[in-house]
């Protein structure tokens, strides 16, 4: 017996791809729900702090009406990562524009971790807060995708635009930071 | 508390975390982990940055996809606007221009050929404007010639005529009407060499 489509086991992201082309929109309900609280909390950790609603739902537009070029060589959420660091990056280069300040460089990304801001309750993590808060931008972006989202150092350089050794050395780099400084507190 | 060396269990400490290892790679991490402190202080740093409560607000999955346009949506047919629309009839009442100018200019070509045929050597410029002109009178009545005098033609050389003779041609040519009612009949030029 065929399962009906609330039945079906899970599906992956490819197979709900195929069932949206074909015209099936509660497919890409099932995408939206499958990645987007995972893109809300990367814009959270990437200092975003306002409008990361819309900043999703812009990143879920823009990767639906691209999905042609889309090649499943990597994994879909981290395509939709790629275009919401995109997107936030055109977003901080606005902002800087309409304060007349200096131009954002790639480098100035996340110049801001706000995402532990408002959540420190233990004092351990308000610790390991203090010790995110003094890596480099590049560190802590490439140490929130690979320990929070699970990112293998390939998918992480494909979202900072890096190689895959450069995020590896970066997260190692990062790590050992965070060690030294909580011991020394 | 000395760092460890072994990088490539390092570099998959958050895969163990994210539950992507392999059940032998998972064993072998493991293993390590019961003998290497550095490693477990790792771990814990993992953990509690994964389970750090980011602050992200709840996305409305159906406010999401109702933005996302459907596969490959036909651009709807928008209606020419009224410029457009006027270009458009430009560009027909241009070509139109074109072809009736064209069609005229490829007639008088073709009567200018006759008329060669037939002597005459008329220039072309005189010729048209003998073509477009209504139908003159007998220049010998203007002049009150007789009428055995040889015949002059529209092209017959005006130096020679008195400056009397001149505006009463003039005054003549004030009562003609410009526009013709119909399409006037060719005018061939006169053989005047009886007159020479």
């Amino acid at each position: 017996m065929i399962p009906g489509p609330e039945e079906r086991p899970e599906e992956t992201d490819v197979e709900l791809i195929e069932r949206w082309k074909r015209g099936d929109s509660r497919a890409a309900t099932r995408l939206v729900g499958r990645h987007s609280q995972a893109l809300a909390r990367f814009a959270a950790s990437s200092g975003e702090r306002e409008g990361i609603e819309e900043l999703v739902q812009d990143t879920f537009v823009r990767a639906f009406a691209s999905l042609d070029s889309f090649r499943a060589e990597s994994t879909l959420r981290t395509w939709l990562f790629t275009i919401e660091r995109r997107l936030m990056l055109d977003r901080r280069r606005a902002e800087r524009r309409s304060r007349e300040t200096v131009p954002v460089e790639e480098s100035d990304y996340v110049s801001e971790y706000g995402a532990l801001d408002s959540l420190i309750a233990e004092e351990t993590q308000e610790r390991v807060r203090r010790s995110l808060a003094s890596l480099s931008p590049t560190q802590r972006e490439v140490f929130t995708l690979r320990v929070q989202q699970g990112l293998s150092y390939k998918e992480i350089a494909e979202v900072v635009g890096s190689t895959e050794g450069a995020a590896r050395v970066h997260y190692h780099n990062a790590i050992q930071k965070v060690k030294e400084l909580l011991r020394n507190e | 508390m000395n760092n460890c060396t072994n990088s490539e269990i390092q570099d998959i400490l958050p895969d163990l975390e994210h539950g992507k290892l392999s059940l032998h790679a998972r064993q072998t991490v493991e293993e390590h982990l019961a003998g290497c402190e550095s490693c477990r202080e790792d771990l814990r740093i993992i953990r509690t940055v994964k389970t750090a409560a980011v602050f992200a607000p709840s996305i409305d999955v159906d406010s999401v996809v109702r933005q996302i346009p459907p596969y490959r949506m036909p651009v709807p047919a928008k209606e020419a606007p009224a410029r457009g629309r006027v270009a458009q009839w430009l560009v027909a009442a241009t070509v139109g221009v074109l072809v009736i100018g064209g069609g005229a200019l490829l007639k008088n070509r073709q009567q200018s050929e006759s008329a060669n045929r037939f002597g005459a050597v008329l220039p072309d410029s005189q010729t048209m404007i003998a073509e477009s002109a209504p139908p003159l009178p007998d220049i010998r009545s203007v002049l009150g010639q007789p009428a055995h005098t040889p015949a002059l033609s529209l092209v017959a050389d005006v130096q020679e005529l008195s400056d009397g003779n001149l505006q009463q041609l003039m005054s003549e040519l004030e009562n003609f009407d410009a526009l013709p009612n119909s399409e006037p009949e060719p005018v061939f030029a006169v053989d005047t060499a009886e007159g020479r």
